[in-house]
């Protein structure tokens, strides 16, 4: 990525982040909210394959820490291997279209909180593992489902690729 | 023969952050980072207050338009409800006013501690947390005001939690219902109890609450406020909503409704008391 596209990335991570603490938190469902930091992650890994969906996952996951009380370190773990489990899917799809993008982001965003949920379990947070988990997933699944296409449009921009709907698969703008 | 090298470094790239991320996990778990993650969390808060506010101000009455009407059934039967409520207790008000004034009195006298002595920081909900596995509010006071990790936090007719991370204008409150927050309580009669909460929207789970303890529906729990207790005596916690004794059970099963609605909060008071040695 280049110095322009890390900028430009840097302003998403904040712009998001401005987004989910200022705005989407009142949104909320049965008390759960979108979470468009792990959406980031799962475009990231979606738009830009398995490496740069790593890097984009660590680092949000990071910045998220920050305003949390959960271990240090949580969900950038989560995020990271959630970025990359999305790109290398992502990988093997010859030509993507905008459901597959949306019903992508809304299967990965729900099996990311279920991961960071197991994760936080293994490292001594037994309360994140709940019978509430379902609900969560479901409802982060399906809010960053709506979300999916302005992410996968302002994750495109700052890794300056095109934002063209008529594009190639992720193999083929690897190659 | 791109791809398999493709496919190594990416495994390396991923192999790395991995590693990174639990090697911060692993020195925050164990103390060795705190001073440099609390100083990162901090100077993250308030670098971000600015911004974070007028964005949260501008947008706040969206969120409301939505919760209205996501909740809009709920809201009608609650205020059905409140109203009934509030008549039932401006007719309790006029009869306790007296015997509120006698305790007042005997405190006094006696020099017992008292929430409303406790001196007080009143602060605004900026935002709620960015995890659906944290229930924790962001408010608009911090160090500069005089507040401290592990003070008590009071809304409306109870406790709302305790603050858990202080930045110098902002302060992270844990809330009564997640999932990792205990109370030491005490039923009417003097028992003492402890209640956990269960997540968001649910009741408070009460533990070790002694089997035979009268109870009823609506009495209330509050803080104990035994010796180590980090949150002072006598505010209220909960309102019985279940109490089920078992016959094979050596505790009262007990859920207990939080006094105060966490979706609507807006101002806190941040009582500043801090438990003893």
């Amino acid at each position: 990525m280049t110095a322009v596209g890390r900028a430009r990335m840097s302003l998403v991570i904040v712009g998001a982040l401005v987004l989910q603490l200022a705005f989407l938190g009142w949104f909320r469902v049965q008390g759960v909210h979108p979470d468009v930091m792990v959406l980031l992650a799962v475009v990231a890994g979606m738009v830009g394959g398995p490496d740069r969906g790593a890097i984009v996952g660590f680092v949000v996951g990071l910045v998220t820490d920050l305003f949390l009380q959960t271990p240090f370190g949580l969900s950038a773990l989560t995020f990271c291997l959630v970025g990359y489990a999305v790109g290398l899917v992502q990988g093997g799809v010859l030509r993507t279209s905008w459901w597959l993008s949306v019903a992508t982001a809304a299967a990965a965003s729900a099996a990311a909180e279920i991961l960071y949920a197991l994760l936080g379990g293994i490292v001594g947070q037994s309360q994140m593992i709940s019978d509430r988990l379902w609900l969560i997933a479901g409802v982060v699944g399906a809010a960053n489902a709506v979300l999916a296409v302005p992410a996968e449009r302002a994750v495109r921009w700052a890794m300056e690729l095109s934002t063209s709907r008529a594009r190639v698969g992720a193999v083929g703008r690897w190659r | 023969m791109a791809v398999p090298r493709r496919t190594s470094r990416t495994r390396y790239v991923l192999l790395v952050l991995v590693l990174t991320a639990a090697t911060i996990m692993t020195l925050a778990y164990r103390g060795h980072a705190n001073a440099v993650i609390d100083k990162a969390k901090s100077g993250a808060r308030d670098a971000f207050a600015p911004v974070g506010r007028v964005v949260a101000d501008a947008f706040r009455p969206v969120g409301n338009f939505f919760r209205g009407a996501v909740d809009y059934g709920s809201v009608k039967a609650e205020n059905a409800r409140l109203r009934k409520q509030l008549g039932d207790l401006r007719r309790q008000h006029l009869e306790q006013a007296d015997q509120r004034r006698q305790l007042a009195d005997l405190l006094r006298l006696q020099g017992l501690p008292f929430a409303e002595a406790i001196p007080k920081v009143t602060a605004e909900v900026v935002y709620l947390s960015t995890s659906n596995f944290q229930l924790t509010v962001e408010i608009d006071r911090g160090s500069a005001a005089g507040l401290r990790a592990g003070m008590p936090a009071v809304a409306g007719a109870g406790l709302i939690g305790r603050v858990v991370q202080v930045a110098r204008d902002r302060s992270t409150v844990l809330l009564l219902t997640d999932p990792s927050s205990s109370v030491g309580v005490r039923a009417p009669n003097g028992v003492v109890a402890v209640a956990t909460g269960q997540g968001a929207n649910r009741v408070l789970r009460v533990d070790y609450l002694a089997p035979g303890t009268p109870l009823q529906k609506g009495d209330v729990f509050v803080t104990s406020g035994t010796e180590g207790s980090i949150y002072p005596p006598g505010i209220p916690v909960g309102d019985v909503a279940t109490a089920v004794q078992r016959p094979d059970s050596l505790q009262e099963d007990v859920t207990l409704s939080p006094l105060v609605d966490f979706s609507q909060l807006q101002y806190v008071d941040v009582l500043k008391w801090s438990a003893g040695p």
